[in-house]
């Protein structure tokens, strides 16, 4: 069965149409990539996914429920977790903290007025071992404002993942890191991604057909073409609209 | 300075604290005691304002409406319903705070900014309207005078109304309320008010309703300050506009600003400052106002910190760049 399904999904900004029908499944275990030129509205369709914009016409399905009309907590919930393409982190807080509020939402801990979660064991414990996933252990007790920059985007990862969610959306996660440490986050989202669903949407080919089951090419507002790695490298369309000017 | 040496300095800092509260009655004469209560209650006043100030980034003008109605459903109770015990009346003043500010707070809710700074104004003003306008039940410009019973403790009868049992019965309520706002910063809804004005947007994403979470803590600050009003209301023994009108906001913010919203003692140390140079400019002149707000202007300029802000950079303290210092509390 489909976790994800995106049906007709229409998106005009006053005007601009940005998005004009698009349609795919996400399966319960796929990675799953959609690329595109800049502007092709990729960061769009995340948004009508996770419910910050509602589109314009289309449906959102999550577990065969119809969710477009959900606010975004309501949809993180359900577990549904993005990424952000602009590292979009609590600055001053330290990475534990970070993580923290999501592991404690994960269990309901957000509004309690007498429980504290720093004082909670298994709520730290968990929160230990996402920092551990993503690599930032020993930075801990940092705050997010003075990691590295690939450091940065690892965390931005782990605030993701700390909903442990089973859908995860990735919006370019390798964006301006170096090649050693994009080597590293393809490695540590195959690693994390295994038991879930996840959509990236990524630049670099490099991570895209190393880490896609599927990948689907986004181009003036519709689908052009959907498949496996093999079948887009394939497909002349593509070949034409986009992956030409990369590969010439 | 090892963590558990700098936990220790501040436990026994604590006891030496708690332990000159307890023996003011014998340091100071009645008229300086009446003083110190005074400052203690506003030191609630100006605790809770900074829940939403300093922690949720929100300027209200309107915190007086909840201080006043506190004052006024007391005096209420006190003079409607006969024989009610004295905690009772301080619960139903309290309970009756909470349901204005969840009134208030859900036609507030998707509002920040400026928006939310003129509302509450807008709110204040209408409940000093109905203060005014309802004489039958507020006196409106007369008040109301109330004869505070005296506290059943199940032995004995207390009387607290004056002098040190005041002062006592304020410490210890007024006192386990500022207890509380202090560990309700460490508490998840505390927490999550912090990671909200530091990035509503992400929070939202994460799973929560940052609107319900405001609501909260909107509700929880006004039903403090109108704790505060009640005690306001047994000090003067009376209860008038004057608790609700718009000086008793300015009052709050000027405590606030002065005392430094940056760190939880801060809006304490205001409203300790307040009182007691209010107390003292009010004998020399009747332009004190003037004065206070010569002296709010300057310390806005040069010294946005507050009184605790300057007080940690002269002992070399914490770090400049928090001006939150709660960040800094959190392990
Ligand atoms: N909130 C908005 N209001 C108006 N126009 C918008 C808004 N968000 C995006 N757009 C427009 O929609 C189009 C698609 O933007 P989007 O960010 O989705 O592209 P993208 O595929 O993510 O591009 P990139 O690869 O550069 O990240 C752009 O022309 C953009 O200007
Ligand atoms: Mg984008």
């Amino acid at each position: 069965m489909a976790i994800l399904q995106v049906n007709g999904v229409h998106k005009d900004f006053s005007g601009l149409q940005v998005l004009t029908g698009v349609d795919f499944e996400v399966g319960e275990k796929e990675r799953f990539s959609v690329i595109g030129p800049n502007g092709a509205g990729k960061t769009t369709l995340f948004n009508i996914i996770s419910g910050k914009f509602r589109p314009s016409a289309g449906q959102v399905i999550f577990e065969g429920r119809d969710i477009s009309s959900l606010p975004t907590y309501a949809r993180a919930r359900l577990g549904m977790a993005r990424s952000f393409q602009i590292t979009n982190i609590f600055q001053r807080l330290s990475a534990l903290d970070n993580i923290l509020a999501g592991v404690r939402s994960r269990v309901g801990l957000r509004h309690h007025l007498l429980r504290r979660p720093h004082h909670d064991r298994d709520l730290m414990e968990r929160s230990e071992e996402i920092l551990e996933r993503v690599g930032l252990a020993d930075q801990r007790h940092t705050p997010a404002q003075e990691l590295a920059y690939g450091q940065q985007r690892a965390l931005e990862m782990g605030v993701t993942l700390s909903l442990e969610p089973k859908l995860v959306l990735l919006d370019e996660p390798t964006a301006g890191m170096s090649r050693q440490e994009t080597e590293e986050a393809i490695s540590m989202i195959r690693r994390v991604t295994r038991e879930t669903a996840c959509v990236i949407i990524e630049h670099d080919m490099n991570v895209v057909f190393s880490l896609a089951d599927r990948i689907s090419v986004l181009h003036y507002g519709v689908m052009l073409a959907c498949g496996t790695p093999e079948e887009i490298r394939a497909d002349q369309r593509v070949k034409d609209a986009y992956l030409g000017e990369e590969e010439a | 300075m090892m963590a558990s040496q700098k936990a220790m300095l501040h436990r026994v800092g604590l006891a030496l604290a708690l332990a000159l509260l307890l023996v003011m009655p014998w340091l100071l004469g009645s008229y300086q005691l009446r003083l110190f209560t005074e400052a203690v209650i506003f030191s609630l006043y100006a605790v809770s304002y900074n829940m939403l100030l300093g922690y949720a980034g929100l300027l209200s003008f309107g915190h007086a409406m909840f201080f006043g109605w506190g004052a006024f459903s007391f005096a209420v109770a006190l003079n409607h319903f006969p024989g009610i015990p004295l905690m009772g009346a301080v619960m139903l003043a309290v309970a009756s705070t909470t349901v204005i500010g969840l009134v208030v707070g859900v036609l507030l809710l998707r509002v920040k900014g400026t928006p939310f700074a003129l509302l509450t104004l807008a709110f204040n003003a209408l409940v000093f309207a109905i203060g005014i306008k309802w004489h039958s039940v507020t006196g409106g410009d007369d008040g109301l005078s109330i004869a505070t019973p005296a506290l059943n403790l199940g032995f004995t009868d207390l009387v607290v109304s004056s002098g040190p049992n005041f002062y006592y019965f304020t410490l210890v309520i007024v006192g386990a309320a500022i207890a509380f706002a202090w560990y309700f910063t460490r508490t998840a809804m505390g927490q999550s008010v912090l990671l909200i004005r530091e990035n509503e947007e992400r929070m939202r994403f994460l799973g929560y309703n940052t609107n319900v979470s405001r609501l909260i803590l909107f509700v929880l600050s006004g039903a403090l300050a109108g704790l505060a009003g009640s005690f306001y209301a047994i000090l003067n023994s009376f209860v008038s506009l004057d608790a609700v009108s718009i000086e008793m906001t300015t009052k709050v913010l000027l405590m606030t600003f002065i005392g430094g919203t940056g760190q939880f003692l801060g809006p304490v140390a205001g409203a300790f400052f307040f009182t007691y140079v209010q107390n003292f400019l009010s004998d020399l002149t009747d332009n004190w106002p003037l004065i206070m707000g010569a002296l709010f202007i300057a310390m806005v300029l040069w010294v946005p910190g507050g009184l605790a802000g300057l007080a940690a950079k002269l002992s070399g303290g914490r770090k400049d760049d928090d001006p939150d210092g709660t960040l800094a509390g959190m392990e």
